[in-house]
């Protein structure tokens, strides 16, 4: 059996609980990310003839912050980045998180959920925004967590990225 | 170089100069090219520079091969580590204190820890609220104590053993007791391992300090971390020390067969599959293993003073018995006694027989033989017991009464006269008669007796008159007692007149019972003791 340790991470209020509450086991509650600032939930993939485990921290930054733990991150071998699409700055700062991030575990198979597609009146990201992202080097995935849209891609995207079997 | 003309080849008779030409035309570029290797060869020197330049990058080369380099090096080190460390010991003992410290430090606190530990278990097993409550328990219900205990016995029950990766949090393996049903084990896992990561963010422990306990009701987790991995117990009840120490084996285990595997993790769980049976061998299901040293203790406690009453029980019979033989026995030899039947309850001797009214009373019988009855019962018929003993003592009182008889007469006079009275001669005769079986009895017991007549007066006359008076009166009453068969030998005449004069409270009186004979029997060469028969 394989396993991963995923991290998610993103500024409070982008949806991450919200992604994964519906997709994944989970026997926590929501009130481990207030308390200690993490929450596990398992979420299993399947790519090719593997079945992948993804153990996702699911992470709160303090006082909802973007300022996570570095232990939590510790031994990742994924990253989920969320954003929110009808706020921008949720995209600037992942940019910041990122930096953190790398500055803990270095350069691991990471995707960015752009979440909340179902909004499409309150969507503030544009097409440019989303090619920066691209840019950046980063696989990013149209989510929502309302409907389901792109979730489960998200997931097998970046399992199969862990195994390194993902295609850029 | 050119080749030799071919004319010469044939020649019979060519010299070795023609020989050595063909050779050199045959062989002629390889023995070149070997002059030339030899002489390079010979020529090169491996200078100490060009070794210094490569050895590094052979060192990296070979230790990247094999450890074969390792092993021919290390002889040579410890070689060299010993010159040093004879030569300056201060120099090794500055280089490798940083290691050696902190070394101490983990094994002392380790130690302690386990010992801190064992005491807390045992204070609290002996002091615990439990203890005086259980105590209370039994003595309110009758129940001895010891069962008390076994039915509250803590029994710990050792229910799942996470190993769990270090730097990821991720299961690594996991094993649970046959009736436990652990399907997030993984997820568990993960969320240990971030409380972990929790408390040491939270709070800053130093270097290497872990959550290693927590409990929830009767469960306690357990965490023992090594560097690569964790390994959590799940413990319901109380575990006893040696449950940590082979906590702390199996992951030093765990650590040194998956080394590798360890360090090479990435995710993939297979290869510590082979560590289930370690993590299994922590699980146990223990019904008190405390309580088996309680109950060899409770076993004692109960033994011990069981033991003492036996003991106690064994010795009273024993010493009840002894001294119950030996007033039987001093009974039996007592003379005049004939024990019959003798029987003995609690606290009570019942001993019935015969008893010659001569012989002691039984209690001083006891007595002298050092046995202080209980209480003693029975009946004693009377009986003449022939044992010569009381022959001698019956005899010896008959012999006792006659005397105090005879010496209780007394033959008074008027004053002035010897004359003896009808009523007085009566008393006489009677005497003689005691007398007579007085002298019967003194010969019985291998003696003789002789009674002595003492005459008196009353101090009035002069004394030449008293003592013709005296005389006359001894003389009265001896010629009755004469007369009366009393032979003479036996009778001792003691005329003493005033000289020791019988006392009475006033003169007349004293007066009257001076003026008399009295008798006082003197019996002789009796053999038996006097007394013992009162």
């Amino acid at each position: 059996m394989i396993q991963k340790k995923i991290c998610m991470v993103g500024v409070f209020g982008t949806g991450k609980t919200c992604l994964v509450q519906q997709f994944v086991h989970s026997i926590f509650s929501v009130k481990y990310l207030s308390t200690v600032g993490v929450k596990i939930d398992r979420k299993e993939v399947q790519v090719g003839d593997q079945t992948v485990t993804l153990m996702l921290w699911d992470l709160e930054g303090r006082d909802g912050t973007h300022d996570v733990s570095p232990s939590y991150i510790r031994g990742a071998h994924g990253l989920i980045y969320v954003v929110d699409g009808t706020r921008r700055e949720t995209l600037d700062q992942l940019h910041e998180i990122r930096e953190m991030v790398r500055g803990a575990v270095g350069e691991i198979p990471s995707v960015v959920a752009v979440n909340k597609i179902d909004l499409v009146e309150e969507w503030k990201l544009t097409d440019a925004d989303e090619a920066a992202v691209q840019s950046r080097g980063l696989q990013h995935f149209r989510t929502s967590a309302k409907t389901g849209a792109g979730v489960e891609e998200t997931f097998k995207w970046l399992a199969e990225a862990t195994l390194g079997k993902a295609e850029a | 170089m050119t080749p030799e003309p071919a004319e010469n080849v044939t020649n019979g008779e060519q010299s070795s100069a023609e020989f050595a030409a063909l050779r050199k035309l045959l062989i002629g570029p390889e023995q070149n090219r070997l002059d030339e290797l030899s002489h390079e060869l010979e020529s090169r020197e491996l200078t100490v520079e060009d070794v210094a330049d490569r050895l590094p990058e052979a060192i990296a080369l070979s230790g990247s091969r094999d450890e074969q380099l390792g092993r021919a090096l290390g002889p040579t080190i410890e070689t060299a580590l010993r010159e040093s460390i004879r030569r300056d010991p201060q120099e090794v003992a500055t280089a490798i204190f940083p290691v050696l410290g902190p070394a101490i430090r983990k094994a002392i606190a380790e130690t302690m820890a386990g010992l801190v530990r064992s005491i807390n278990n045992a204070v609290e097993q002996s002091l615990s609220v439990n203890g005086i409550r259980w105590r209370v328990e039994a003595w309110r219900t009758g129940i001895p104590y010891a069962e008390i205990v076994i039915k509250h016995a803590l029994v710990y029950r050792v229910e799942q053993a996470f190993l769990i990766h270090a730097e990821s949090g991720l299961l690594l393996e996991h094993a649970s007791a046959p009736d436990l049903d652990v399907p997030d084990a993984d997820l568990i896992s993960s969320m240990l391992s971030a409380i972990q990561d929790f408390v040491k963010d939270s709070f800053h422990p130093e270097e290497g300090a872990t959550l290693r306990t927590f409990s929830v009701g009767d469960h306690t987790v357990q965490v023992e971390a090594g560097p690569r991995a964790l390994l959590a117990l799940v413990i319901r009840g109380q575990a006893p020390t040696e449950v940590l120490r082979k906590e702390q084996d199996t992951l030093e285990t765990i650590h040194l067969e998956f080394a590798s595997q360890l360090a090479d993790f990435t995710g993939e769980t297979a290869p510590f599959a082979p560590a289930r049976p370690l993590l299994a061998g922590c699980l146990e299901t223990v019904l008190t293993t405390q309580s088996k040293k309680k109950r060899r203790l409770v076993w004692l406690r109960w033994a011990l003073p069981l033991f003492l009453v036996v003991a106690a029980i064994a010795f009273l019979w024993a010493r009840s018995n002894m001294r119950w033989n030996r007033a039987l026995a001093a009974l039996r030899a007592e003379p005049g006694y004939v024990v019959v039947d003798a029987s003995r309850g609690f606290r009570r001797w019942n001993i019935d027989g015969l008893k010659d009214p001569s012989a002691r009373d039984p209690r001083t019988v006891l007595a002298a033989a050092g046995v202080e009855p209980p209480n003693l019962a029975g009946r004693w018929q009377g009986f003449l017991s022939l044992d010569p003993a009381m022959v001698a003592a019956r005899a010896r009182r008959t012999v006792d009464s006659l005397e105090r008889a005879v010496e209780g007469e007394r033959v008074f006079f008027d004053a002035g006269s010897s004359e003896i009275s009808e009523l007085a001669r009566d008393r006489i005769r009677r005497v003689a008669i005691l007398v007579e079986q007085l002298d019967r009895e003194a010969r019985a017991l291998g003696g003789g007796m002789s009674l002595q007549l003492t005459g008196r007066t009353d101090p009035t006359g002069r004394d030449e008159t008293n003592q013709t008076l005296a005389q006359r009166r001894v003389q009265n009453v001896g010629e009755v007692l004469l007369a009366a068969g009393v032979t003479s030998s036996k009778l001792k005449p003691d005329p003493v007149a005033t000289a020791r004069p019988l006392e009475a409270t006033d003169a007349d009186q004293r007066a009257r019972i001076n003026r008399s004979v009295s008798f006082d029997v003197v019996v002789s060469g009796a053999t038996l003791p006097r007394g013992g028969t009162k």
